[in-house]
């Protein structure tokens, strides 16, 4: 007796020295996962915080009528027909009298943004009564301008390694001394769409294309998914030829490389059934059909997963396989199709190739409003922004990543929200 | 008969183990077969895929009695139970052949009629089952899937009826709003009677309703079945014989898919007439 007992208090030693060693394993295995999602978040952070600030020149500008050749008593059309661009120009050699060749203007003009007089007529066109006046507005900076103030191109570089020259780099700090030239929260970033100009460039227009595709994508998938899922796992007949046909392909759909689906779109929706191009609608249909198999096979081992008893006593008391299945059986898978829906909308969130395919790469400077509006997504907007030879692209890209992100987040919290009600009930 | 010829066999005196018993040529012995009968099964035989599970079934169970199938595990009688409701109907692999008789209509004549069935043959089971709703919702289900009632003071009225009946409702009538998965073992099981009953069923079948229940919660469901059994015809599976003795008029004995013997309930477990319902009741297996 006694000589099992020392037997099983040797291995004992043994036994728990493993235990120790699987758990820092595992404790080292989690701290890794999690030290480069807070590497890559804190790089991405770090390299976005530029794109919150903006650059504006605070001018008073003098809009006298002659020279616009325009009044207060003018329609639209002229306001919006007159050269805004001279005022402005007009201001700034006033600023600095110094400049006089063409090329020292040129320069000193690219300084304010190519929006700058469009801020400018906006402000007059909103309020006519501004023309005679002198009105002093923040004209958006230029993208060069920008990046000095926000220390992004290195001064103590030689002139002709940067490309910001010695000249501007005095107009900018003279600016900065006289309070005429600061960084603000940058607005434009969240109420324009894409442009050429970094500076002008913003997000709204990817935003409410992602918002508009995956609205399509989830009304046709969550329903359309979880009616197949049902079907196969309740009605279905077993051991039938087709329905385990039906089962391999739908589990074999789940692999096929994205951009596939996106050729199919091509093919069939847009050339075949003449649907417009770079639409949210087109989109949306592209997703769900590459989102249909993991809402399917989701929600399969969802309802798999409920409990034979529970059917048995839907059933014992009398209900029909219809009843047993709406009443008891989906509102007990409901969390687990939740989260297999959140996963596939997430992939769908993040899908990039087959929206190439169907044109939503386009340049689109419109804000969508409907499903047919050219428009394009998120994660295209950054491929776009990343591709961009702009320097002031590259804090754009990283806080469109971060938006990105936000938005990700605030999905899954809705559909843990979602989860957490239904598994109360 | 075939107590007689089994006796004869030496081999079981020696060893009564469950493979040696013969029970092939088996005739059930007492009174399976009655005049009047509430449910009648003729000929039942029963078998998942390949293997049988139940051989040549006929027994009589009358109008408002307690009757109880025991038998060692795997002797067909939660089978058999499931059979009477078209449980079965949903294992795949489960087929059946042989006449079972409501009120002398044939249950299994047409497809469409399970629904009707069950709500006609209740049924309670093994672990009590309660769906993940409130206490109010559960016993409301049954009814209004059925549409018994019209209006919501009817329901509410069947609802602490069949609570009532249950023995539930002065335990519960406080939270009726809260969910019935969070009362204990015992209260759970009242409900799944209560939820049952709801119904108005013409049958209630149970099978093994208090295994899973303490001594104490096991007497009040009991007591509950001989309440029941005033209104209602039971049919209850039960591996416990004292359960059987005290709650049951009649008992039959299952023994390896068959139909050993039925019998007055006293009768059975004073003076069994057939060899093996003998052995098992004494204990000498199961």
């Amino acid at each position: 007796m006694t000589k099992s007992i020392d037997l099983i208090r040797k291995s004992l030693k043994k036994r728990y020295a493993k235990e120790r060693r699987y758990k820092l394993l595992g404790m080292l295995s989690v701290s890794i996962a999690f030290s480069f999602l807070v590497l890559l978040l804190t790089d991405i952070t770090v390299k976005a915080w530029p794109a919150f600030r903006q650059a504006v020149v605070s001018l008073p500008v003098e809009l006298s009528a002659d020279a616009l050749d325009v009044t207060a008593q003018s329609d639209l059309e002229e306001l919006r027909a007159a050269d805004w661009m001279a005022p402005l120009r007009a201001t700034l050699l006033e600023r600095f009298p110094e400049v006089s060749s063409r090329s020292e203007k040129r320069k000193l003009f690219s300084m304010l943004s190519a929006g700058a007089e469009y801020q400018l007529q906006q402000a007059v066109m909103d309020n006519p009564n501004l023309i005679g006046t002198t009105v002093t507005l923040d004209y958006i900076a230029a993208d060069d301008v920008d990046l000095v103030l926000k220390g992004l191109i290195d001064a103590s570089l030689p002139e002709d390694e940067r490309r910001v020259d010695d000249q501007q780099l005095g107009w900018i700090q003279s600016l900065q001394e006289a309070g005429n030239l600061s960084t603000r929260f940058n607005t434009t970033f969240f109420t324009s769409s894409d442009s050429r100009e970094p500076e002008l460039a913003g997000i709204r227009g990817a935003l409410s294309g992602t918002f508009l595709t995956l609205l399509v994508t989830l009304m046709l998938s969550f329903p359309i998914g979880v009616a197949a899922a049902t079907y196969l796992e309740e009605f279905a007949p077993r051991n039938n030829r087709w329905i385990d046909f039906i089962e391999i392909n739908i589990n074999n759909l789940a692999a096929v490389p994205s951009i596939v689906f996106g050729l199919l779109g091509l093919a069939v929706f847009i050339n075949f059934f003449s649907m417009p191009r770079s639409a949210p609608l087109v989109g949306g249909i592209v997703l769900s059909l590459m989102t249909l198999p993991t809402i399917i096979i989701a929600s399969r081992s969802a309802i798999k997963a409920v409990p034979p008893s529970l059917r048995e006593a839907v059933l014992g008391l009398g209900a029909s396989r219809m009843q047993m299945v709406f009443h008891h059986v989906l509102p007990t898978a409901m969390p687990g199709i939740l989260t297999g829906t959140i996963i596939g909308m997430a992939q769908a969130l993040g899908e990039t190739a087959p929206l190439l395919m169907i044109g939503m790469v386009a340049f689109i400077v419109d804000v969508p409003t409907g499903m047919t509006d050219p428009a394009t997504v998120l994660p295209v907007q950054i491929f776009l922004w990343a591709d961009s030879p702009e320097r002031g692209f590259v804090a754009k890209t990283s806080a469109a990543i971060l938006v990105l992100i936000s938005f990700l987040i605030l999905m899954n919290a809705l559909a843990i929200y979602l989860r957490n009600r239904f598994e109360k009930r | 008969m075939n107590s007689l010829t089994s006796d004869a066999n030496p081999s079981i005196n020696r060893s009564p183990s469950m493979l040696d018993l013969n029970v092939d040529s088996h005739v059930t012995v007492g009174d399976n077969v009655l005049d009047e009968a509430k449910v009648r099964v003729r000929n039942l035989d029963v078998f998942y895929g390949d293997k049988q599970a139940i051989h040549d079934i006929n027994l009589d169970i009358r109008e408002r009695e307690v009757i109880a199938l025991i038998g060692p595990s795997g002797c067909g009688k939660s089978t058999f139970l499931r059979c009477l409701n078209r449980m079965n109907d949903t294992i795949d692999i489960c087929r059946m052949t042989g006449d079972i008789e409501l009120d002398g209509e044939n249950i299994y004549a047409n497809r469409q009629d399970a629904v009707l069935l069950r709500a006609r043959v209740g049924m309670v089971f093994q672990k009590a089952n309660p769906f993940p709703k409130s206490i109010y919702d559960n016993v409301a289900y049954g009814p209004r899937i059925h549409g018994l009632t019209r209006n919501k003071p009817e329901l509410d009225e069947i609802v602490e009826k069949s609570l009532t009946r249950a023995g539930l409702f002065e335990e519960v009538k406080d939270r009726l709003d809260s969910p019935g998965t969070g009362l204990s073992g015992g209260q759970q099981q009242r409900l799944c009677i209560a939820r049952c009953i709801a119904v108005q069923p013409e049958i209630i079948l149970m099978d093994e309703p208090a295994s899973a229940l303490d001594p104490i919660a096991t007497t009040i469901i009991e007591g509950l079945i001989h309440e029941l059994s005033e209104k209602y015809t039971i049919v209850i599976v039960t591996h416990s014989m004292q359960q059987a003795a005290r709650v049951s008029r009649r008992t039959a004995y299952f023994h390896m898919g068959r139909l050993i013997e039925v019998g007055d309930t006293n009768a059975i477990f004073t003076n069994p007439l057939h060899d093996l319902t003998e052995k098992y009741i004494t204990g000498r297996f199961g």
